[in-house]
Formats: structure tokens, C-alpha cells, sequence
């Protein structure tokens, strides 16, 4: 479409206005994010205190990372939450909504019920629910500190109480744009509700679905709050040579236990682990916006 | 005044004398340091790292009075229990860093000693009465300054142990302790009380274990190597037994179950004060609250079994040593080292910190009349020796105690011999591998 | 055709199963919530104990909890509900009305400059917070960002990704010759922006608005680090605070302090269910 000379002219006139429409969040973006991660990158890259001493050392950081085995198996464990996560969530989630869709009473109700837990912030939640689990682990004399595979589920459960209305409400309205004449047409044809699920509801809402499986991906990948409330890396692995592996912590926590331990060594390493958690998590990213721009063109 | 001339004399004459000192090599306060001494005070400010959090309350208080009377203004802030070093290097690099924070043991030395200013020979060096407390860094520079001292043990009821038909002045090693906490603990029904009360394994909690009781093997460790005047890059665990010995006693004859250690919850304190124990591990700062209700309460050492404890001592030593930040302007660093000099010399001020702290190394600052810190003399002027605050080597601390601790959490769900290894490897091992981060 | 009336009401008879099932499901939902509240009231030591006992007079605490929780840890409770109120309304505001301007700007000129910046913004979407932690946060202690009166700037800087992309979506979806009428009409771009185009979005800054409140009321690693948490707690980091440290934990109080936490949360949801939802459904579409 070609622009006419009158939105040029509209534009010209705008443009002179740039400091007024771009300079108060170009100027905040530069200092909210730009300028921290080109320092970011620099600083994995130097020894580092405080910012002020840093000293440039090369990939070394890059190294240690990588074969820290704190750091290899908070990568592990946190694939394995992210996945187990986002299975649970979303088949639950898509069964919640595809059954709220259905005429039943109290649909509404429902729906407000569900998406509650989503308002509530993730240290907040994950004291709740360290106070639930103690209460029901306590009568079995054992506690979610203690217990690596407790932690998981607890975790889990945790994760799933706060996203699963959140993913339902996309699934909502994934459903509620799945064609009428399309049921309607499989009805008539005599195809038992099964199938009408999964040859006309499911192909229909696979944008929604393909949403929430990266949303959850990421969202497992990049969980902090609630890790940290809940049991904080506990219980620990005491390796034979002294070392810890925090068996119930993930990458974020891994990341920031890092950063904040006394060690004069860790700072840089932990900012490279922290870039390399970056290129994890931006890959998820751009694979879901590349995947999204793919679709769009193609409808 | 003739209370402090025995204290220091105790001081002088004990084993303190060696305590947690690096190198020091007892220089006496004569060097250059007149940056201190000068007086343009008027214009800087005061923001202290504070890393107690038990007398945030207090501090805050005096800083608001000291702020009313002088002008000056005075920021007191306190880290999170376990959170100190993490807060400490977090604030150094702001443009408003604290003036006056905590160096308290040789590590910290190693760490922050290049950001503090030689207090040898400054105002609040001459004020002080001891040498014993102070912290040297390899140059000899004074880098900190210990402001109090305290003790710390087994708290006991006597009136309850005699009520239960013993003597707690009969509790001279592990096999006495162990035969009053047991028989206590099994006719705790009828007695209407028990033996221990446990601290719990949370953040603000575990130090009694990770920290204090670690000490009963760190310290005789330390005696058989002749006393660390740094932090040995290993150690062997040669007294775990006698920890074990300890901590399997205090766990076993309590009030609650082991496993529910984990997550906290208790009051081992409210519990002992309710006359619900007879026992309990504490420290000299705990003074104040018990002996509001156990008039009489009384510390005795730490009995772990080991050869030759009939004639141990307290715990005594500290963690609070100040220091006084260089990098801050010198209007900041004087209006600091006058609001030290308020703290110990000021009557009202002073006996305020007293009796948050127990006793203050400084010749002008008001006498205490902590009876476990009176308890500590005592043993010492019985030819007892102290044992020495040799935790405070612990490297790499927050990260060490961390480890220990889910360790414990661990052996007190499953008190078994993996689980106990466990411990000790992260005990033994885990100190080796803490050196080595923070020593590269 | 009894065949197809006998369908219908055994599809009914399935909806009502359905709805049975639901209901239940709600109520367990609910739970931890109810959790929260019944141990706001209960003493201390129940807390542990009786975690989902009733109240009964031996464990009702009535307001004590409460009394004890808005003062316990060294730091009154409603200084940080007031600064995690400030900084969330302020921060929101900002974030709506800069960005909002900046999109309508990027739509319209469409140069190069504002092409990187619109790919920058998509970027900084994908860039997860521990990336620029520590960076961050001693960049905007060095320009005095460590205030709840100034720390909207960094809200602003670093929610300024998803608000844009957001913004430029919906723009791009208004037709150019609005404009066009207007400025035949002798309106200057800032007037046209604000009297023709901001109108426009008022869904869509709905939409933003509820999503940027909800991330930053519950924020908790941003200011944590960013803020001068000696001075200055919002309500997340006050409550790690006390779970974390100050001597023995008093989990009445803190339950008490959670359950102050959460009722506006749910209030703000109830009241505003109808936006929050749409807005929800809107920002996964487009984010």
C-alpha cells in the first residue's frame, strides 16, 4: 500500500517531536537495559568484586561454568521441572477450559477460581505453600526440606496451583474461536466427541497451544521466587570432596547463590553463567516468536 | 573499676590471648595514625553495617539520640542473619558505602582488610583496654577492633536439676551431663519438664549448631596444633565424636522430635525460660531475657567427651570487630571513629551497649553484670582454660554452614551412619573445598 | 426420536457431573488461600502443629497476629505497603503513557532508529532478569534509581519491551486517515496523539496496565536488588525478610502479613476480573 503524501507529511511533522515520544523511554531503556547487558556480557568475561575492579580474563569464566557441577545439575533439574511442568500444566489447563466451554453451571465461578492463585506473587506463594506441605508432612515426619523428590513435586504443584488458570484462560479463548459450523458439521456427521476433539477442536486451537507450551517452557526455565521460598536448593548432596550440589535448585537460584557467595572467584563466574542461561532462555524465546511470525503469515 | 581491672586480667592471663588473631604479633598501639585524629567533625556522616541483628533495636535507638544531641547523622543498618557478607559486599559497591562495619574474623581480613583504615593509635584504640580482640592483617595494620566479647555454653535451670534430684555443679564432663539429660529426659512426664530444648535448623537459628557446637571440634583441633592464627586450608574432624557425642544428647532428650528441627518453628528459648527444660544452648546475650525469669540460670562448657574436658572453660571470644571504611571521605571517617568514641565513653550510651553486649573492652564504658560472662570468669579464675572462638576460621562461612546444615537436617530424619558421614564430609571435606574458593 | 432425547439427557446428566466435579476442584483451589487465613489467627506454635485445625480457644489468636505482624522484623509493615503501592502506580503510569507515545511514534515515523529500537524491545523480552542482575543494579544505585521515588525508571526501562510490542501491534491496527482528519483539522502531532490516538487504545492500555501491575506488585528480585532494602522494603522482600531472619520466625504473624499482602491482590481481581482476564488473554496472544 502505498502511503500518501498526507501521512508524510504527518510523519515529517511527528518526527521533529522525537524527544518528546521516544527520549524519556529510549533514555530509560538505555539505563533499565541496554547499558547493564552490554556491561553484563563484559563483566563474564573479568574477575570481579564489585564493578569498579573488574579484570579482564577471557572465556576462563566461560570454563568454570560450564564444568561446575552445581551448575550441570541445576541445568538437568531444571529441564526436567520446565517439562514435567508444562506437560502437567497444559493438559490440565486444556482440560479445565475445554470442559468450561461446555455449557456447565457455574462456568464463570469457575473460571475466577482458577486464575485466582495467578495475582499472587511468587515468594508469597511459595511461603503458603511451605506452610501447607509442612503441615501435611510434619504427621509423616519428614518435610519438604528434606526430601529431594518431595521438593520436586512440591514445586511442581506449586507451579501448576499458580499457571494452570492462567494457561486455561488462552485455551478459553483458543476454544471459544474454534468455528461453530465446523462442531456443528462434525456433529451432524455422526463423529463421537472424541473424535470431534481431537480432528476439529484440537487442530483449531493449536496456536493456543503452542503459546502455552513456550510460555510454560520459559516460564519453568526462568522460575526464581517461588524456588526460593519453597526450599531454597535444600536438601543438599555433600559430595566426597566437600563440594554441594543443592539438589532441589534451578538455574536462576543456581545463578544468584553465585553471584551473592563470598567467594572472590565466583562473581565472573556467575555472570557467565548467567549469559549462558541468557542464550538458553532468548533461544526458547526466538524460537516461539520466530514459530509465531511463521504462522501468521501463512493464515 | 576494680571489676575491670579482674576482667582484664583474666583477659590478659587466659588463652584469649590468642584468640582468632592472625599474625598480630601483640603490636602495641603506637604506629602512625593520626588520619584519625583529627578533629573536623561537623560535617560527615555515619552509616553502620550493623551484623547483629539482636541489637539492631538498640542501635537504632542510640544512633537516633546520638543524631538528636550532636547533629550528626547516624544510619544504622542491619543484615539479614546469614546474609552479612552478601549485604557487606553489595553496599560496598554504592556510592554511599557504610563508614564503620564488621571485619570479624581473619577471613573477613583477608577479604575487606584493604577497605579499612588503621585504627592503631586513633581515638577508639585508645580508649580501648585490650589487644586481645583486635584483628592485624599480615602487614600489621589494625584492621579491626573487637567492641564486646561474649561466651557462650549450656544454659541450665539449676532449681529444675535439683528438682529432678541432681546437682548441676556436679556436671563436670560428657558422663555427667549425659547420665542428669537422660534420667530428666526419661521421667520427663512425672518431672513436668525435660532435658534439652533445641534450637531449630532455619536460617536464623542453625549457628547454634553449624557455628557454636561446630566450635567444640574446631577449638580443640586448634589447641593440638598449637592455636590457628589463620584459617588451615584443612582440618581433619578428629573431635566430630565428641560433637556427635553432644549434639546426639541435646537432639535425643528434647521436647520435639528430631525431623521437625528442619523447618523450624520452635522457641527453644520461650521453652527453657517457661521452665519446660532444663537445658538449652545459648550465649552470654541471652542474659537479659533469661534471667528475667531463671534468676539463677548458669552456663557450663560445652562437654563433648573428650580427654581432659573436667577442666574446660566457656566459649569465649567475638565476632564484633569494627572497622572503619577508607574509602569513605575523611569528614565521614572522623564523624565515625566520634561516634564510636559516643558509644563506649558516653555513660547512658554506653550502658546501653553493655547491656546488649555484655561487657566492653573500653576503659570508660560501664560495667556489666552479665552472670555468664561473670560465669566465664569464674571458671577461668579456676585455672579452667577457654575455649576459643575458632569457628570464626570458618571459611567461605555462609556457604560452609549452609552444607552443614542440610547435613544435620538429613541425620535428623535418619540418624544412620551414611547420614553421620555425610556430616562429616561436608564438615571435613567441605571446609577444604570453602578454602579453596576463597583462596583460590 | 426418544434415541435422541436419550442422548440429551445423558449429555446433560454429563454436564452436571462436570460441574459437581468442578465445584470440587474449586474448593480444594481454594484451599491454601482459606490455609492462610485460618492461620492468620492462630498462635504461633499452633501454626506448626495444627496447620489445619479449626479454631478452637485454645489456638485463636484473634488480632494479635496481626498487631504483632505489621511491627515484627525491625520494619513497619505499612511502610512497605506503601512504598509497593507507590512504586506499582507510578511505575504503571509511566509505563503506559512513555510507552504508549513511544509506539504510536515508532508506527508512524517508521525510520531506521525507530526499527532497532522496536527489535530491541522484542530483544529485551527474551532477556531473563539475571542477566543484567548485578549490572543493573549497581548502574542504578550510581544514578540514585535506589529509591521508590525514582526506581519507576528502571520498571520503565526494563518493562518497556513488552509494553511497546504490545502498543505497536495495536497501532498498527488503527487506520492512518484518523489521523490524517485530524491534522486537516490543524492538530499537531502531541495533540493528535493525545486526544485521537490514546482514546483509541484504551483497551489495550487496560491490557498493559493490568499485566505491568501485576509483574511489578509481586516483583521481588528487581527491587530487591535495585532498592536500598536497609531503607526500603516493598511488601515481597519484607516477607523473605522475615520468613529469612530476626531470631525465631513467628508464622502466625507472618501468615498474618501474607494474608494482608493478598487480600488487595484479590480484591483488585474481583473488582477488575472482567480487564484482568481479557488482558491476560490478550498479552499471551501478542507476548
Amino acid at each position: 500500500m502505498a502511503k500518501s503524501l498526507k501521512a508524510n507529511s504527518i510523519r515529517s511533522a511527528t518526527r521533529r517531536w522525537f524527544w518528546l515520544f521516544l527520549g524519556p523511554v529510549v533514555a530509560a531503556f538505555i539505563i533499565g537495559f541496554v547499558w547493564p547487558f552490554i556491561q553484563g556480557i563484559y563483566l563474564s568475561f573479568c574477575n570481579f568484586r564489585i564493578t569498579a575492579d573488574a579484570e579482564f580474563v577471557g572465556i576462563d569464566n566461560y570454563g568454570r561454568a560450564l564444568s561446575d557441577p552445581a551448575f550441570q545439575y541445576s541445568f538437568w533439574y531444571t529441564a526436567l521441572t520446565a517439562i514435567v511442568s508444562l506437560v502437567i500444566i497444559n493438559v490440565l489447563a486444556f482440560t479445565v477450559a475445554y470442559l468450561l466451554t461446555k455449557k456447565i453451571r457455574g462456568a464463570n465461578l469457575f473460571r475466577t477460581v482458577f486464575f485466582m492463585p495467578n495475582l499472587i506473587g511468587g515468594i508469597v506463594l511459595g511461603y503458603i505453600w511451605s506452610m501447607i506441605f509442612d503441615g501435611i508432612l510434619s504427621a509423616y515426619n519428614t518435610s519438604i526440606l528434606l526430601d529431594t523428590t518431595l521438593g520436586f513435586w512440591g514445586l511442581i504443584i506449586v507451579m501448576c496451583w499458580q499457571q494452570i488458570g492462567y494457561m486455561m484462560i488462552i485455551y478459553i479463548a483458543g476454544l471459544q474461536a474454534v468455528p461453530a459450523d465446523m462442531l456443528e458439521a462434525a456433529e451432524i456427521d455422526g463423529a463421537t466427541s472424541m473424535q470431534t476433539l481431537f480432528k476439529v477442536t484440537i487442530p483449531n486451537v493449536m496456536p493456543s497451544i503452542t503459546i502455552c507450551v513456550f510460555l510454560s517452557l520459559t516460564n519453568g526455565f526462568k522460575l526464581f521466587d517461588q524456588n526460593l521460598a519453597l526450599t531454597g536448593g535444600q536438601p543438599y548432596i555433600i559430595q566426597p570432596d566437600g563440594s554441594t550440589i543443592n539438589t532441589t535448585q534451578m538455574l536462576a537460584l543456581t545463578i544468584y547463590n553465585t553471584f551473592y557467595t563470598s567467594s572472590t572467584a565466583s562473581r565472573g563466574t556467575a555472570q557467565a553463567m548467567a549469559v549462558i542461561f541468557f542464550v538458553l532462555v532468548a533461544g526458547l524465546g526466538l524460537a516461539q516468536l520466530a514459530y509465531t511470525r511463521k504462522r501468521e503469515v501463512q493464515q | 573499676m576494680s571489676t575491670k581491672l579482674t576482667r582484664r586480667a583474666f583477659l590478659g592471663a587466659t588463652g584469649l590471648a590468642s584468640l582468632s588473631l592472625a599474625a598480630c604479633g601483640g603490636q602495641p598501639s603506637s604506629s602512625s595514625g593520626d588520619s584519625g585524629e583529627q578533629t573536623a567533625s561537623g560535617k560527615g556522616s555515619v552509616y553502620w553495617l550493623n551484623f547483629k541483628p539482636e541489637i539492631d533495636e538498640t542501635l537504632q535507638s542510640l544512633a537516633k539520640s546520638y543524631t538528636d544531641q550532636k547533629g550528626v547523622p547516624v544510619k544504622v543498618v542491619t543484615a539479614a542473619s546469614g546474609t552479612y557478607d552478601q549485604t557487606l559486599t553489595s553496599e560496598m559497591d554504592k556510592s554511599e558505602p557504610p563508614t564503620l562495619f564488621v571485619i570479624g574474623n581473619q577471613a573477613a581480613v583477608k577479604t575487606w582488610g584493604d577497605y579499612a583504615i588503621d585504627l592503631s593509635g586513633t581515638k577508639i584504640d585508645e580508649e580501648c583496654n585490650t589487644d586481645d580482640f583486635n584483628l592485624y592483617d599480615a602487614d600489621g595494620k589494625l584492621v579491626s577492633q573487637g567492641y564486646c566479647y561474649e561466651c557462650f555454653g549450656i544454659i541450665a535451670n539449676p532449681d529444675l536439676i535439683t528438682k529432678a534430684g541432681h546437682d548441676v555443679n556436679q556436671i563436670t564432663d560428657f558422663d555427667t551431663l549425659k547420665t542428669v539429660v537422660e534420667d530428666i529426659h526419661s521421667r520427663a512426664g512425672d518431672l513436668g519438664f525435660d532435658g534439652f530444648a533445641p534450637a531449630d535448623m532455619d536460617d536464623s537459628n542453625s549457628w547454634i549448631y553449624t557455628g557454636h557446637l561446630a566450635n567444640l571440634d574446631y577449638y580443640y583441633e586448634s589447641r593440638d596444633a598449637g592455636g590457628w592464627k589463620e584459617t588451615p586450608a584443612t582440618i581433619t574432624g578428629q573431635y566430630l565424636p565428641n560433637y556427635k557425642n553432644l549434639y546426639d544428647l541435646i537432639i535425643n532428650n528434647s521436647t520435639v522430635a528430631p525431623n521437625t528441627l528442619a523447618t523450624g518453628g520452635h522457641d527453644p528459648q520461650t521453652t527453657f525460660i517457661d521452665g519446660k527444660t532444663a537445658f538449652m544452648l545459648q550465649g552470654s546475650w541471652s542474659y537479659p531475657d533469661v534471667s528475667a525469669k531463671v534468676a539463677d540460670a548458669q552456663m557450663i562448657p560445652y562437654y563433648g567427651g573428650v580427654e581432659g574436658e573436667q577442666n574446660a572453660g566457656l566459649n569465649s571470644g567475638t565476632e564484633n570487630c569494627w572497622a572503619v571504611n577508607n574509602k569513605v571521605s575523611e569528614d565521614d571517617q572522623n564523624a565515625t571513629m566520634d561516634f564510636m568514641v559516643w558509644l563506649v565513653t558516653d555513660p547512658d550510651a554506653s550502658k546501653q551497649m553493655v547491656a546488649q553486649l555484655g561487657t566492653m573492652p573500653f576503659t570508660n564504658s560501664q560495667p556489666g553484670d552479665n552472670t555468664f560472662l561473670n560465669d566465664a570468669e569464674e571458671l577461668n579464675s579456676a585455672d579452667k582454660y577457654t575455649m576459643t572462638w575458632d569457628f570464626n576460621y570458618q571459611p567461605n562461612v555462609d556457604e560452609y554452614r549452609k552444607a552443614l546444615v542440610s547435613a544435620l537436617n538429613q541425620y535428623d530424619s535418619d540418624p544412620s551412619d551414611a547420614n553421620w558421614s555425610s556430616f562429616q564430609t561436608a564438615f571435613v571435606e567441605g571446609w577444604a573445598k570453602n578454602y579453596q574458593a576463597v583462596n583460590g | 426420536m426418544p434415541e435422541r432425547i436419550k442422548t440429551l439427557a445423558s449429555k446433560h446428566r454429563g454436564l452436571v457431573v462436570v460441574s459437581v466435579i468442578m465445584a470440587i476442584v474449586c474448593v480444594i483451589w481454594v484451599l491454601p488461600v482459606a490455609a492462610v487465613i485460618l492461620n492468620a489467627f492462630k498462635w504461633n506454635t499452633f501454626v506448626k502443629t495444627d496447620t489445619f485445625a479449626l479454631w478452637n480457644a485454645e489456638n485463636f489468636a484473634g488480632w494479635s497476629n496481626f498487631i504483632t505482624g505489621v511491627t515484627f522484623g525491625n520494619y513497619n509493615f505499612w511502610l512497605a505497603a506503601w512504598y509497593s503501592t507507590f512504586i506499582t502506580i507510578v511505575s504503571t503510569f509511566l509505563i503506559l503513557l512513555f510507552c504508549s507515545m513511544a509506539a504510536w511514534y515508532i508506527t508512524r515515523v517508521d525510520s531506521i532508529w525507530c526499527k532497532i529500537i522496536y527489535y530491541l524491545c522484542i530483544f529485551s523480552m527474551v532477556v531473563p532478569f539475571q542477566m543484567v542482575m548485578f549490572t543493573l543494579s549497581s548502574t542504578a544505585d550510581q544514578l540514585k534509581l535506589n529509591t521508590p521515588w525514582t526506581i519507576p525508571i528502571v520498571y520503565l526501562g526494563f518493562g518497556a519491551g513488552l509494553a511497546i510490542f504490545m502498543f505497536v501491534g495495536f497501532v498498527k491496527s488503527i487506520p492512518v486517515e484518523i489521523e490524517e482528519a485530524a491534522s486537516i483539522d490543524g492538530c499537531g502531532p502531541v495533540r493528535t496523539f493525545f486526544f485521537v490516538v490514546l482514546p483509541m487504545l484504551r483497551s489495550t492500555l487496560i491490557s498493559v496496565g493490568i499485566l505491568e501491575i501485576m509483574w511489578v506488585w509481586n516483583d521481588y528480585l528487581l527491587p530487591v536488588l535495585v532498592l536500598d532494602i536497609n531503607q526500603y522494603r516493598t511488601i515481597p522482600i519484607h516477607i523473605q525478610y522475615l520468613k529469612g531472619s530476626y531470631g525465631t520466625v513467628d508464622l502466625g504473624a507472618t501468615m498474618a502479613l501474607i494474608l494482608m499482602a493478598i487480600i488487595p491482590v484479590i480484591v483488585f481481581y474481583l473488582a477488575c476480573q472482567k480487564y484482568i482476564i481479557a488482558g491476560v488473554a490478550a498479552g499471551a496472544v501478542k507476548g
